[in-house]
């Protein structure tokens, strides 16, 4: 479900660089070609390439905790069906994810275990929690549609098995995204009680959505590895002005009313107020909004987010309790890593 | 039609015991979704959860236009006696895959012997539709006898771990051949014969068991006992059903 929209720094890229070569490499990309594993690229590229790939694949496993904590009370059988085909797209997307990282030169098991020990991450907006069912709905509306949005500009890159992966992910997640809308209009033409759980969870869910595609670049952004050699296409800046554009007026069709609001440590809304900054902007066509809370996004990122324990805990005992299935057949972990 | 008309019916109350269990066994295995212990194998058994939702649907289907009722209704709105799946399925697993893959074994062994035999039944609509679930059931009987071979054969630690779960397990399965209505003779109606299908059944695990490497002691309670198929639930299982239809009773909703 998730991008890539993370902050990290990037490698060294002086290193291993033969100049002749480089220029080469640079001018592939350049001209559109696609850059293939067994191509020669800088140390420097494999390893952002694994960086974000890997990420990304970690978000994708983590992604599915907190849907798949509702699934056993889905409140239809359809509803319920869909839910676990969404969630075990996600477990699909990671491992399609997974085999682009290893190609790249790290195995499933060490990234798997570099994941459950926090030494690598994974989206920063699966910290948050989602008390309703409610919650479920406004992820796979507001998220995954950020998440194509995203992933959309990251087809457009220069790496093929990573771009290759993007459009079928892609493929998948339009269909979410249409499982997410059906389920806040369900609940915004229902009864009083569901308008409310729709409306409580938008609150939730907004300011994530937009903390989604990353705070402000760099103003040489363009200048530095990850656009210069096209793993990322287009300013995280201008990726969430085109989803304001796209879901400010979407969400306000639907009944829904945008706030600013106040969470506390849980996560949950304390208080709110309308956000009087929403509205089109005639001259330049673009949507006003209100920043989400940078600060929280800075704490969250660095592990002190409602539920960062509890997601990678998660994940710890999936990986020990699964342990004695992979000895016996043969795949990787022989032992249990220490403690992060 | 009322949901009492369907619950007297003795034909009803057989599909309802192979629906039943197909709801609870895709609810349980479905609480897996990104927690199995390998990749691969979380998106097969996710698939597998879909298949016995999917096959709990078509059989509420059937019933739903015979009595005029909504699948959505026989599978989230009955009361806790009105289920008829055994208990096996909802002993709780704690995440262990050794139980929760020996679990949906027995259950699914035990379903593909009962939709052969419904597809034969004179009913066309309820036989067409035994037909089309008679193939994926087979994948999912060969998938789990699979894995129990590998895992019974795997590590002296995974041949442990299977014996542990099919101790732990096998006398409750005795319980999935309890005739699931009172007024259903056990040798002509239970749409096989009891004994028969336990047999056919032993037989089949067996057969896989001894590949394993593995042994059960798989014995017919007397048919005196009283359990899940005849309405008397382990409370694990009205705890499954309580969470099952969390959302559905805080809300009363026309659609969700």
């Amino acid at each position: 479900m998730s991008g890539a929209a993370n902050p990290v720094s990037p490698p060294d890229i002086t290193i291993d660089c033969d100049p002749d070569k480089l220029a080469e490499f640079e001018q592939r990309i350049a001209d559109g070609v696609l850059i293939e594993p067994g191509d020669w690229m800088p140390e420097a590229y494999r390893a952002l390439m694994l960086r974000m790939a890997e990420h990304h694949a970690n978000s994708e496993i983590i992604g599915a905790l907190p849907e798949g904590e509702w699934i056993t009370r889905a409140p239809s059988m359809l509803r319920k069906l869909a839910l676990i085909a969404k969630v075990q797209d996600e477990v699909g997307h990671g491992q399609m994810l997974y085999r682009v990282s290893q190609e790249l030169g790290k195995s499933r098991d060490d990234m798997l275990r570099d994941l459950i020990t926090g030494k690598t991450k994974y989206h920063n907006c699966f910290n948050y929690p989602c008390p309703t069912w409610g919650d479920i709905a406004m992820i796979q509306w507001l998220i995954d549609g950020a998440a194509i949005m995203n992933q959309k500009t990251l087809a457009d890159g220069a790496y093929g098995p990573y771009v290759r992966t993007m459009n079928r992910i892609n493929m998948e997640e339009a269909f979410h995204f249409k499982s997410g809308e059906d389920m806040v209009l369900t609940l915004m033409g229902g009864t009083k009680g569901q308008q409310t759980m729709g409306q409580d969870a938008f609150d939730r869910w907004w300011p994530v959505a937009l903390m989604f595609f990353g705070p402000a670049d760099k103003p040489n952004a363009e200048q530095l590895p990850a656009m210069k050699w096209r793993m990322k296409t287009e300013r995280n800046t201008s990726l969430r002005q085109r989803y304001v554009n796209r879901f400010a007026p979407a969400a306000m069709d639907m009944g829904l009313a945008i706030h600013v609001c106040e969470k506390d440590a849980d996560g949950i809304v304390t208080s709110k107020k309308p956000d009087e900054a929403i509205g089109l902007n005639e001259e330049t066509g673009n949507w006003n909004f209100t920043e989400p809370d940078w600060d929280e996004f800075w704490r969250v990122i660095r592990g002190s987010g409602p539920c960062n324990a509890h997601r990678v805990a998660l994940r710890r005992f999936s990986y020990e309790q699964g342990a004695w299935v992979r000895r016996a057949i043969g795949t990787g972990a022989v032992a249990t890593p220490p403690a992060a | 039609m009322t949901m009492q008309d369907m619950m007297k019916d003795p034909l009803a109350n057989i599909v309802l015991m192979h629906a039943d269990d197909k709801l609870m066994l895709g609810h349980m295995q479905s609480d897996w979704t990104g927690l199995a212990p390998i990749l691969e194998e979380d998106i097969a058994a996710s698939s597998m959860s879909q298949d016995d939702l999917s096959h709990a649907l078509v059989l509420y289907d059937h019933l739903a236009a015979r009595f005029d009722l909504t699948a959505d209704a026989i599978a989230f709105e009955r009361d806790a006696a009105d289920y008829r799946c055994c208990d096996l399925i909802t002993i709780p697993d704690e995440f262990d895959w050794a139980i929760a893959l020996t679990k949906r074994w027995f259950v699914a062994t035990l379903t593909a012997l009962g939709v052969d035999r419904l597809a034969t039944i004179d009913d066309e609509d309820l036989s067409t539709r035994c037909k089309r679930l008679i193939p994926e059931q087979a994948i999912h009987v060969r998938h789990l006898s699979e894995w129990m071979i590998r895992l019974g054969s795997g590590t002296e630690e995974s041949r442990s771990r299977m014996q542990a779960a099919i101790n732990t397990l096998e006398s409750d399965a005795g319980m999935m051949f309890e005739p699931p209505d009172h007024s259903i003779d056990p040798v002509d109606s239970f749409c096989c014969g009891r004994e028969g299908i336990f047999q056919e059944w032993k037989t089949s695990c067996e057969d896989t068991l001894q590949r394993a490497g593995l042994s059960a002691n798989l014995a017919l309670p007397p048919e005196s006992m009283i359990g899940g198929r005849r309405g008397t639930h382990a409370t694990h299982f009205t705890d499954q059903l309580a969470e099952l239809t969390e959302v559905r009773r805080a809300e009363p909703a026309p659609a969700w």
